[in-house]
């Protein structure tokens, strides 16, 4: 470790997982480069349609994530660069980049595209995965960050035909085009460098049985992406390639590359296929104009995440996606047309053929070749398949000191594990760094608000087409032109994307060249963008509170997709609303709060500690509260990680780290009996035996765990033989002479997960139930052992495990849920009736004991502590986090995070990932001494008060109290830091001399008329 | 003819049922597009006058969601909101609008499709009561906001909690069904009252046209204008033969 530690990071690769790293590190105090090979960054996310499991628009939620980037201050971006050599040590490295040249001059390009309509040459679009045709002079798609063009110099005339042509040097308004530019190498010193250069789809090629690249209408998942996608290459028409005929009949081929053994394939499950091959076909019948049948030729059913199983059961049920469980041998060409035969065996052994109009191949994820030499050049160590090796401990840490990892080079993995990592990887190096904090960072700064008092309102409209999220239903145009019509309104305009980054250079120009003074977007919800365009309102002299939101889109289109007509109207209707009130909307002063530095952590096991121990390593004194006598949690059950680490050894260490270091104090046997206060200024009261305490903290982490359910099913607690979850290895462990004399061992997958009671897949069983059949084979080859399995779930690589096991002799059974395996007493064993699904027919089997899977659920206690915060719970009461794609951590309510299986059960690693993100998010607060806070508040009428003190008696934060005023008598008087700006006190007041900031009663009854009244 | 689409106004709460409307979206459950939302931060800020001026500005009902008892991002905002509805309701029969007309219902951000089945719910409850006539009820309503403007109602509604579930002043507590029959009678009277003060407002009028253009009886009438008269809030303006005719003293 360096003795002269930089204060800044470099980050490689701008995908999401980068660009989630990137904002932690810029927002917590250090400087980021960011190096990005291609001309924008956005990655693979980008370019994908939907998101699962809520078909979230893609570009929708990345979108005000790139723009933050593109703008924030204390990141530069170094896009068309690679790294060339990295000198030093962790806490001080030399790194040397190479920047190709754009030979477009960033400062002077406005992103008119006026030279992409001029370029004579075009060239395959390889953003739309070679779909359609680009020019040589492009940018890499609409939204992209920064929004600058870019000349192909492979395929530049220019450069071909030695300085001929110029088109785009000639008809470039701004004088940007500079043929004469010449690569450059930056050297640049960071404390730490955090590689996120993500994954690559597999090339199905090799599968010469398939077609692809043979025949044009089997294509692969990744271009089926941008068929869907409103940018892609057909507009987001559902049609297929050869003859752009709309599809009738559309077939998914899963584990394309993957779960395959062969040379040029990969063993390990990519992990994400199921999902997205069930997100595509549910959002390809959305298109569809008519009647779409879609099937998934699938091995086994892989939808472990929080959310999935039921994504799955809705596109069985309501959607009417086909599952096929087969594994499809040949596609071939239906002679004299475009359409496709494939042809696969049943389980049963019959041989099936079937005639689609698209087969999409469900292609895996693979690092590639130069993801490896990069991963040289820094002298970081991949394992056999590719990716950075890594310990399950320290996930996000690689071989080399002060070089960390995330996204899928870390491992095949799907978004919100990116993110988790992510800001992992940004608390692992802000720890590292933690000295030289604010060293090289710049604050924010704003211009001059413009006053807005005594004006006439001037409203600008912005409406939305979100692709065709909202365009595809709602007829835009016409609403935007109905908005020019308004009362006040002095400017409209409709956008694609109206979150991108050149819309918001738009928007401000549009205040600046109409002199708006209040703006209306109408869109997807606030809940999500509204900060973005407060935010861009801001940089153009506007005080944010100016802003109004129009729902359009998630309480419109998307709700009425069978209604045009009437979603239409309903804009118009919302729009006149929101018109309505933003004309009477007043600036409002930032209001700032003092945070207090000391985090509490609830739940003392992995997770827990994972967190505490980050905190206090980037100096945060933590308070860890666990319920009982000592630390672990549920890692004391656990021998071994599914990588073979051993979990005892690590947690003795671990809990030792824990307990002495200086800035974490634990509370033992300690339960949380009460939470009072807000973000940066929490009072828990901690119960310890006899014993209360009072804990002031500025931020609190939920790591409140997991607990396995009790059941009575399958014998369980009315035969010693039938165990659960690590009963099993316990007996292993400590009574090997009863394990010794067993001749036959049965496994129960999916006791009580994925039914209706309990919908959810518990994700970790299918690993830990395989690795215990492994050992006990290990012991003892004889030994018949069987998995009874509804689908094995060994997502990634831990396939190798099911491999193995399989190669050892360990027998798999697949039951369905409506014909589940029958347990009986048989003498001194147990009897086990299951259908075997190769056979058909009912199969006895003799065990000595059964081991038994059950769900994880979240601990006793979760609701309880879910109340005292005002925090969600999902249906099955794990914690429902703010957003599941891109905020895995956080809550909407803020100073609030949660981690491990409070959240939904999950691994070791994944855990101590989601640990560490959760302590970067905390962090991030922590080390502010003020934050602002919202200042919609209430203001009282003193003229109208009478001091009658019904507001003081209804607050419940006491944000509103009786003041005496001479002459007067009392008056009531608001506490602007204390108040949450709930209203209730203003809806209330017997004398109406109450109102609330920014809900003002003449703002929501101008939007009540305004609503009432007639279009 | 087409079918009756109503226009429903529709209040929610920022933390739980308009945030369970977006998982809706998300989810792409589909309901029925007759309602208009405004956001607010809580349930809490629904000044039951907001759903009265909803009726007089041409809505043919209200939706109100909040996040569900227990689980308010501002720990007890929706208890207000429930007692000022439920007074609201009593107001509502009492004009002969009937509560119908203005429901609420408690979604989290989690429940998107209970959310979808309430709007779906409303909207064919505010659809078989066919469209609101304004006009026709225009007494009812500006006598609806005159009761909701004065500080009786607005005070005891307010301090019920107070007064029944913690102490007052004097370390009491009241009954709460008691409690419960006084607001029933400040409901009525202050209804009464105020259709009264409405129609002395358009004076002069005597006891007997305001009996027929209130459906109250001559004694009522007589009851609530000699209240009024007592706090100076009506006056004699002159005779009609014998008959006293009244208005509201000159401001």
């Amino acid at each position: 470790m360096s003795k002269d530690v930089i204060g800044s990071v470099m980050v490689v690769g701008g995908g999401i997982a980068g660009i989630q790293s990137a904002l932690d590190l810029a927002n917590a105090g250090f400087l980021v480069y960011m190096v990005e090979k291609s001309p924008a960054i956005g990655g693979v996310m980008s370019a994908l349609d939907k998101t699962f499991p809520t078909n979230d628009c893609s570009m929708c939620i990345l979108s005000p994530k790139l723009v933050e980037v593109g703008r924030h201050k204390n990141i530069k971006l170094l896009t068309l660069s690679e790294i060339e050599s990295v000198a030093g040590e962790a806490g001080h490295f030399t790194v040397t980049v190479r920047e190709q040249p754009r030979y477009i001059d960033m400062e002077k390009c406005i992103a008119c595209g006026k030279c992409a309509e001029k370029c004579p040459r075009k060239v395959e679009n390889s953003y739309n995965q070679g779909l359609n045709k680009r020019k040589a002079a492009y940018v890499l798609y609409p939204q992209a960050v920064p929004l600058k063009y870019a000349i192909d110099k492979d395929n530049c005339i220019y450069f071909e035909k030695d300085g001929k042509c110029r088109a785009c040097e000639k008809f470039c308004p701004a004088d940007a085009v500079d043929f004469k530019q010449q690569e450059k190498i930056h050297t640049l010193e960071v404390g730490s460098i955090i590689m996120s250069p993500g994954f690559k789809c597999f090339d199905p090629g090799i599968y010469e049985r398939y077609g692809y690249g043979i025949l044009p209408n089997v294509i692969t998942s990744m271009e089926f992406e941008r068929v869907l996608s409103a940018s892609g290459p057909y507009e987001g028409h559902l049609v297929r390639p050869s003859d752009k005929k709309e599809p009738k009949k559309i077939a998914w081929l899963q584990c394309v590359g993957s779960r395959d053994i062969r040379e040029d394939a990969h063993g390990y499950c990519s992990g994400v296929c199921c999902m997205y091959a069930i997100k595509e076909a549910i959002i390809a019948k959305e298109h569809a104009a008519q009647d779409l049948d879609t099937a998934i030729f699938f091995m086994d059913m892989r939808t472990h995440g929080k959310g999935f199983e039921q994504t799955y059961n809705r596109a069985k049920k309501e959607s009417g996606v086909r599952f096929v469980r087969a594994r499809v041998h040949t596609v071939e060409a239906v002679h004299g047309s475009d359409d496709l035969k494939v042809m696969y065996s049943t389980e049963a052994g019959e041989l099936l053929t079937e005639i689609f109009d698209i087969v999409v191949l469900s292609v895996g994820l693979e690092i590639s070749d130069e993801v490896k030499s990069l991963a040289g050049k820094l002298g970081v160590a991949v394992d056999a398949d590719g990716f950075a090796a890594a310990g399950s401990f320290a996930p996000v840490v690689t071989s080399r000191p002060g070089v960390f990892v995330c996204g899928a080079f870390a491992g095949p993995k799907d978004i919100p594990q990116s993110v988790m990592e992510a800001s992992a990887a940004s608390s692992a190096s802000a720890a590292l760094l933690a000295s030289s904090r604010n060293t090289l960072t710049r604050e924010k700064s704003y211009p001059s608000e413009l006053p807005v008092g005594g004006e006439e309102p001037r409203v600008g409209v912005f409406v939305c087409h979100c692709g065709t999220n909202i365009g595809g239903i709602v007829d835009v145009p016409s609403v935007k032109t109905y908005a020019e019509s308004l009362p006040n309104v002095v400017f409209a305009a409709d956008n694609l994307f109206t979150c991108s980054q050149d819309t918001q250079e738009n928007i401000r120009k549009a205040i600046q060249e109409n002199r708006l003074n209040r703006v209306v977007v109408a869109a997807c919800t606030p809940r999500t963008h509204e900060p973005l365009f407060q935010e861009t309102i801001r940089e153009a002299g506007l005080n944010p509170y100016l802003f109004e939101f129009a729902n359009i889109r998630d309480q419109n289109s998307w709700v009425h997709q069978h209604n045009p007509e009437a979603a239409t109207r309903k804009a118009k209707d919302l729009i006149r609303m929101a018109v309505a009130k933003a004309s009477l909307l007043e600036p409002i002063d930032s209001l700032q709060i003092e945070v207090n530095s000391n985090a509490l952590v609830i739940g003392g096991g992995l997770a827990g500690m994972s967190a505490a121990l980050n905190l206090a390593d980037q100096g945060f004194k933590t308070y860890l509260v666990e319920r009982e006598g000592r630390l672990g949690g549920h890692a004391l059950h656990l021998g071994k990680t599914w990588k073979g680490e051993d979990v005892g050894a690590f947690l003795s260490d671990f809990s030792k780290r824990v307990e002495s270091h200086q800035n974490i104090e634990v509370l033992r046997g300690a339960e949380v009996s009460n939470i009072d206060g807000f973000v940066g200024n929490f009072t828990t009261t901690v119960q310890a035996g006899s014993e209360t305490r009072e804990i002031q903290h500025g931020a609190v982490i939920l790591a409140t765990g997991g607990r396995p359910l009790e059941t009575n099913e399958y014998l369980c607690g009315q035969s010693e033989r039938v165990t659960k979850w690590h009963e099993l290895e316990y007996l292993i462990e400590n009574e090997p002479e009863k394990i010794a004399k067993a001749k036959s061992i049965v496994f129960i997958q999916c006791v009580g997960s994925r039914e209706p009671e309990r919908p959810y897949c518990s994700k970790i069983c299918c690993t830990a139930s395989i690795m215990t059949a492994i050992r006990l084979k290990e012991k003892k080859p004889d030994m018949r052992v069987y998995i009874l399995y509804r689908d094995i779930r060994t997502f990634g690589q831990r396939e190798e495990l099911y491999r193995k096991a399989r190669e050892m002799g360990v027998i798999f059974i697949r039951y369905t849920l409506e014909e589940k395996p029958k347990v009986e007493k048989h003498g001194d064993g147990l009897l086990i009736t299951v259908k075997d699904h190769v056979l058909g027919r009912p199969l006895q089997i003799p065990a000595d004991y059964l081991n038994l899977a059950t769900a994880i659920l979240p601990t006793e206690g979760q609701k309880q502590i879910a109340q005292m915060l005002k925090v969600p719970l999902n249906d099955e009461g794990f914690y429902l986090e703010a957003h599941i794609k891109l905020r895995p951590v956080d809550f909407s309510t803020d100073g609030v995070f949660v981690c491990g299986l409070a959240h939904y059960p999950k691994p070791v690693e994944e855990s101590i990932a989601q640990a560490q993100a959760a302590a970067t998010r905390a962090a991030g607060l922590l080390g502010r001494k003020t934050i602002d806070i919202e200042p919609i508040v209430s203001v009282v009428n003193e003229e109208k008060c009478i001091g009658c003190g019904l507001c003081e008696m209804s607050c419940a934060f006491g944000a509103i109290r009786l003041k005496k005023i001479i002459g007067k008598g009392f008056r009531a008087e608001n506490y602007s830091a204390l108040c949450k700006g709930c209203g209730v006190c203003a809806a209330g007041c017997p004398q109406r001399a109450i109102d609330m900031k920014h809900f003002r009663e003449e703002q929501i009854l101008a939007a009540i008329q305004a609503g009432g009244a007639a279009a | 003819m087409s079918e009756f689409e109503p226009k429903i106004l529709a209040f929610l709460c920022n933390w739980c049922s308009y945030a369970g409307a977006d998982l809706a979206g998300v989810s792409r459950i589909q309901y029925p597009p007759n309602i208009r939302v405004v956001r607010t931060m809580c349930s809490g800020r629904v000044d039951p006058l907001f759903i009265i001026q909803a009726m007089q500005d041409g809505f043919d009902g209200v939706f109100v969601g909040g996040c569900h008892l227990g689980d308010c991002h501002y720990q007890e905002g929706n208890y207000h909101t429930l007692k000022r509805m439920d007074m609201l309701a009593q107001l509502l029969d009492e004009s002969g609008i009937g509560r119908d007309r203005v429901h609420l219902r408690w979604a989290s951000a989690a429940e998107a499709h209970p959310f979808a089945d309430y709007v779906t719910e409303v909207t064919e409850t505010i659809r078989k009561l066919g469209p609101f006539d304004k006009e026709k009820q225009r007494l009812a309503l500006a006598s609806l906001a005159r009761s909701l403007s004065g500080s009786r109602l607005r005070w005891l509604v307010g301090i019920d909690r107070q007064v029944t579930e913690k102490l007052n002043v004097y370390q009491e507590k009241t009954d709460p069904e008691y409690f419960k029959k006084i607001l029933q009678e400040a409901v009525q009277a202050e209804y009464q009252k105020a259709m009264i003060q409405e129609l002395l407002a358009g004076g002069p009028i005597t006891v007997k046209e305001m009996s027929e253009k209130t459906a109250l009886p001559v004694y009522t009438v007589s009851v609530r204008l000699n209240e009024l008269e007592r706090v100076g809030m009506a006056d004699i303006a002159g005779y009609d033969g014998r008959t006293p005719k009244f208005v509201s003293p000159a401001m």
